[in-house]
């Protein structure tokens, strides 16, 4: 038997609900729990080599570049920034669904949020991408 | 509408007695958003060492503030938290049967933030006071011998010969 959309299921809860064939909630539980996985390691790893192993007191942009030379750390940082504004932002997007009931204003406030952090993810990403140590060490 | 009837006042939502499930759960939500406020600012910030170094010096100076210790400490119980949290939370989702022993986790999870933040309070903490080096200051030390022009290494030393400027 084909349970029907949208039906209460015995024990609790609804079947699929009708009109919506989107999987984008399955996904998205799936991401969070893949980049949060990959974040306990590359977020962890970067906070205790920054702020333990280096120091901030110790920081200046030549500490940062000499890193970013290498094309590993980019790649770790390209990741890093990937997952974590990702994670963020659907975290967010969670949080604003969950208090804004209003949906125009719900809206607004999602797309206020969207541009901010897709932007910062840009910014970083660009940065990282056109990264030129040959101009930058001889600066 | 359905939404109407779920608004409840702030102080009803913390009288409700949801226990370790419901004060994680407040938890993980609060320290995540703010992990990502910081990180938006922390992104643009590191991003303009290239093109705006100018910048970039400047949210350093920022940084090196001794209440700014305060901050990365927070940040670090921030993302220790939330990364113990949420594995607590992925091991929960895939294994049901540890459903059972949740609240035992939730102590789990506890117990290893403040291990770990133990260490790590002593090692951001104790130089504002001096009873230990700067993380990193050993290192910091070998550097400037190979790279004495190096702008972190022509600041002000931090308290290493207990010279006295005048």
């Amino acid at each position: 038997m084909v349970a029907e959309r949208g039906a209460r299921r015995q024990g609790g809860g609804f079947q699929k609900p009708v009109g919506r064939r989107s999987n984008f909630e399955l996904l998205s539980w799936f991401f969070m729990r893949i980049s949060g996985l990959a974040l306990i390691f590359l977020a962890l790893y970067h906070l205790v080599w920054w702020n333990l192993v280096i120091g901030v007191e110790h920081l200046d942009a030549q500490v940062v570049i000499e890193r970013w030379n290498n094309p590993f750390w980019r790649l770790f940082n390209l990741a890093l920034v990937s997952f974590a504004m990702l994670h963020g932002l659907n975290g967010a997007r969670y949080s604003i669904e969950d208090y804004i009931r209003r949906p125009g204003l719900q809206l607004a406030v999602k797309t206020v949020v969207y541009v901010i952090v897709l932007g910062a993810l840009v910014v970083g990403a660009w940065a990282l991408f056109t990264f030129d140590p040959a101009t930058l060490l001889n600066r | 509408m359905a939404s109407a009837t779920r608004s409840t006042s702030l102080w009803n939502a913390l009288r409700y007695k949801g226990r370790e499930g419901m004060w994680t759960w407040i938890l993980h939500r609060l320290t995540g958003l703010g992990i990502l406020v910081f990180l938006i600012v922390h992104v643009v910030e590191t991003a303009a060492v290239i093109y705006f170094p100018g910048f970039y010096e400047e949210a350093l100076n920022l940084y090196q503030q001794p209440l700014f210790r305060f901050a990365e400490l927070l940040i670090f119980f921030s993302v220790l938290y939330h990364a113990a949290n949420g594995l607590r939370i992925i091991v929960q989702d895939f294994w049901p049967y540890v459903m059972q022993r949740q609240r035992q986790l939730t102590w789990g999870v506890a117990a290893v933030v403040v291990l770990s933040m133990l260490p790590v309070s002593w090692m951001m903490l104790a130089p504002l006071f001096g009873l230990a080096e700067e993380p990193g200051y050993r290192r910091h030390i070998e550097r400037c011998q190979e790279q004495p022009d190096a702008p972190a290494c022509l600041e002000a030393p931090v308290a290493t010969t207990g010279e006295v400027e005048l």
